[in-house]
C-alpha cells in the first residue's frame, strides 16, 4: 500500500495505491472514489449470535471497512466528514497510538486496529466516549482530524495539558489523566464539560486546532427553529 | 538480516515518538541497539547502572533509564517475552518495586474486567431478550429446529402422556376419528408430518396436538359434539396447529435464550432435555391469540377442502362460547369469544361452495359407544 496526500490543508484526500489482492481498512463511509477493481468486503463471521457479540463487544463494524483489490491493482480515494488536515503515520511494530474513534481515517493491510474499552472513570469522564482506537502493527496509518493537527512531543515526565474534545492521537507510552478543567478553558466551558487530559510523556500527543462539539455549538445558532 | 524492533527509546534529539531500537537481555544488564537511521549508538548497560519502572498507558510496559542529562536514555519494553527475560535475569532489589507494583496493576484490572464483564453480560442478555420479545427472532429459531427433531420431542411427550392415562385401543370412536384424520390429512399436500391420533378417556371438552403431529382427543369433547363434523372441526384445528409448528413458537419461547443457543449449536440433546424439563406443559400449552387464528382460520380452509361440513366447526365454537359460565376446559386452552365465531363465518362466506360429504359413520352410536366404555368406578 502507497499513501499520498492530496490537496494538502482543510480539504484534504488521500489517494492509496493497492497491489493486486492488497486489503486497506478504511473508516466507514470515507471512500469518495475508487477503481472498478476494489471491492468493500463485508463478511458475517460467527453467524448471528457471534457477530451479534463482536458488535456488542467491540462496536468492530461500527468504525471501518475492509476494501480489497479483489480483482487486480487499483487506487482508493479516501476523505474525512469534516474539513481538517490529514496525516500519515508510519507504525514499524512497535509503536502504537490510541486513536480517538472519529480521528481514524485508514490503515494499511498490516495495521491493527483493536476497539478498547476506556477505564470507566475516564470513559465516563472523559468526551471521546467508551471506545478509542488501539493501533499498532506495520504500515501506514493515516489520521484526520477538525482543523489543523499539532504535534506536541513530550520527553519523560513531561506534561502537557489537552481539552479533551481536542484529543486526535497519542502514543501508548504516554499516560493521562482526565481531570476537571481550571477556569479558563473556552472549549470546555461552551461544551459544558470542564474536562482535560493531563498527558504525561515520553511521546507524542497530536490535538486538532478545531473543537466539532464548539462549532456544532456555533453553527447551530444560525439555524433557524421552528415552532 | 535487518534487526526487528521491540523497543522505543527515547532521549534528546530523537523523534518525539521514540526511536525503534532492539533490546536483549543478559546476565549482567541489557544491551540496546538502534534499528534503522538513528543517532543512537548500540549501548551495553548493567543492571546497577539502570533504573526500572512499570510505563505506558496501561502500566503494562516495563521503563528503563539511564545516563544523566543530554545523554539520559529511557526505553520502553513492551514485548512481553523480553519483560519475563529481563525479570528473571535482573537483581530482586532492582525490581522488587516493580513486583509490587505489577500484583497491584494485575488486582486493578481483575476487579474492572469483572465489572465490564458483568456489564457487557447485562447488556447482551437485555438485547436478547428485546429481540427475543420479537416473534421475528422465535420465527427465525423454529425455523431451524429439523423436523426429525420436533417429532422426536412431540414423540416423547407424546408416549409419557399415553402411558398414564387410558388410551382407547378400537371400537366406533376410534374409527370415527381415524375417518376423520385421514379424511383431513390427505388434503395436506406434502406434508412431512406423519399424524398420529389418540382418543383419551377424560371428562374434558378438550383436544391438544403436540410438535410434529401426534395429537389427543378426550372422550369429553366427543361427548359434547353433536356431531362428527364438530369434532372434525378441532381436529382440523390442532393440525393445523401442528403444521404451523405453533408448539415450537411456544415452546422457543418459553425456553428463551438457551434453545435458541442450543438450536444455534445444533445441540439437539441440550434442547430435548430443556423441552423434557417442561413435560407436560407442552400438552397445555397456552397458544398466543394470533396462533389460535391463524389455526381456526387454516383449518377451517382444510374443513372445506375435505369437503367436510365446515359449519360444524362454527357451531361447536359458539355453543361453547355460549356455555362459557361452565368453564369448560377447552376455554383454559382456547378460549372461545362471539368475535372469534364471527371471524370463521366471515372467512366461510368467502370460501368457494362446496358440497360436503358425509362421514360413513352415524354420530349418535359413535356417542353411545363412549358411554359404555366409561370405566365404572
Ligand atoms: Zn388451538
Amino acid at each position: 500500500m502507497k499513501c499520498e496526500i492530496l490537496y494538502p490543508g482543510a480539504f484534504p484526500m488521500v489517494r492509496v495505491y493497492l497491489d493486486a489482492n492488497e486489503t486497506v481498512k478504511a473508516e466507514s463511509g470515507a471512500m469518495v472514489a475508487a477503481s472498478p477493481t476494489i471491492d468493500i468486503e463485508s463478511k458475517m463471521e460467527g453467524g448471528f449470535l457471534g457477530a451479534l457479540s463482536r458488535k456488542m463487544l467491540s462496536g468492530e463494524k461500527f468504525f471501518f471497512q475492509t476494501l480489497r483489490a479483489s480483482r487486480g491493482a487499483g487506487e482508493v480515494l479516501l476523505a474525512p466528514t469534516v474539513p481538517g488536515e490529514i496525516v500519515l503515520l508510519e507504525l514499524d511494530g512497535v509503536n502504537e497510538y490510541m486513536v480517538q474513534k472519529d480521528g481514524f481515517l485508514a490503515g494499511a493491510e498490516g495495521v491493527k486496529i483493536e476497539s478498547k474499552m476506556q477505564s470507566l472513570t475516564r470513559g465516563l469522564l472523559g468526551g471521546e466516549g467508551f471506545f478509542i482506537l488501539k493501533i499498532g502493527g506495520i504500515g501506514q496509518l493515516v489520521l484526520n482530524s477538525f482543523g489543523a493537527i499539532h504535534k506536541i512531543e513530550l520527553k519523560p515526565n513531561e506534561e502537557y495539558i489537552v481539552d479533551n474534545s481536542h484529543l486526535v492521537a497519542w502514543t501508548s507510552t504516554t499516560t493521562y489523566n482526565i481531570e476537571k478543567a481550571s477556569s479558563g478553558w473556552i472549549a470546555s466551558l461552551t461544551s459544558g464539560e470542564g474536562l482535560v487530559c493531563r498527558f504525561r510523556g515520553p511521546g507524542v500527543v497530536y490535538i486538532q486546532s478545531r473543537n466539532p462539539g464548539s462549532f456544532g455549538n456555533w453553527i447551530r445558532q444560525f439555524i433557524p427553529v421552528s415552532e | 538480516m535487518p534487526l526487528v524492533p521491540n523497543a522505543l527509546c527515547f532521549s534528546d534529539g530523537l523523534p518525539g515518538a521514540g526511536a525503534p531500537c532492539h533490546v536483549t537481555v543478559s546476565d549482567n544488564g541489557l544491551t540496546m541497539v538502534p534499528v534503522g537511521d538513528s543517532v543512537l549508538r548500540e549501548e551495553a548497560i548493567a543492571f546497577t547502572d539502570m533504573s526500572v519502572e512499570a510505563g505506558g498507558l496501561d502500566h503494562d510496559q516495563l521503563v528503563v533509564s539511564w545516563g544523566d542529562g543530554t545523554s539520559r536514555r529511557t526505553v520502553y519494553l513492551k514485548d512481553p517475552a523480553l519483560i519475563v527475560a529481563f525479570r528473571r535475569a535482573a537483581p530482586s532489589q532492582l525490581t522488587a518495586h516493580l513486583e509490587r507494583a505489577a500484583e497491584q496493576v494485575r488486582r486493578a484490572r481483575h476487579s474492572h474486567r469483572l465489572l465490564w464483564s458483568s456489564v457487557a453480560g447485562v447488556l447482551i442478555g437485555l438485547v436478547l431478550f428485546l429481540w427475543f420479545g420479537s416473534d421475528l427472532v422465535v420465527e427465525w429459531a423454529v425455523a431451524r429446529i429439523p423436523i426429525e427433531w420436533e417429532q422426536k420431542l412431540g414423540e416423547t411427550v407424546y408416549q409419557d402422556f399415553l402411558s398414564k392415562e387410558t388410551v382407547l385401543k378400537d371400537g366406533p370412536a376410534v374409527s370415527a376419528v381415524q375417518e376423520m384424520t385421514q379424511r383431513l390429512t390427505e388434503k395436506i399436500p406434502n406434508s412431512p408430518y406423519k399424524f398420529q391420533v389418540s382418543v383419551v378417556q377424560g371428562p374434558v371438552v378438550n383436544a391438544f396436538a403436540l410438535p410434529g403431529g401426534y395429537v389427543v382427543v378426550f372422550t369429553g369433547l366427543m361427548n359434547k359434539a353433536e356431531s362428527g363434523e364438530e369434532v372434525a372441526g378441532v381436529l382440523s384445528h390442532e393440525l393445523n396447529h401442528v403444521l404451523q409448528r405453533h408448539g415450537l413458537e411456544r415452546m422457543v419461547t418459553m425456553l428463551g435464550l438457551a434453545a435458541v443457543v442450543g438450536i444455534v449449536l445444533g445441540d439437539q440433546q441440550g434442547v430435548l432435555g430443556l423441552a423434557k424439563q417442561l413435560g407436560m406443559e407442552l400438552a397445555t400449552l397456552k397458544f398466543g391469540r394470533a396462533q389460535e387464528t391463524e389455526a381456526d382460520l387454516t383449518g377451517l380452509r382444510l374443513l372445506s377442502d375435505a369437503r367436510i361440513a365446515p359449519d360444524g366447526m362454527i357451531r361447536f365454537f359458539e355453543r361453547l362460547s355460549e356455555k362459557d359460565k361452565e368453564r369448560v376446559e377447552l376455554f383454559s386452552t382456547h378460549p372461545m369469544s362471539a368475535a372469534r365465531a364471527e371471524r370463521l363465518k366471515a372467512e366461510l362466506a368467502a370460501l368457494p361452495k362446496r358440497t360436503p360429504i358425509p362421514f360413513t359413520f352415524e354420530w349418535k352410536p359413535v356417542q353411545d359407544s363412549l358411554a359404555l366404555s366409561v370405566p365404572k368406578k
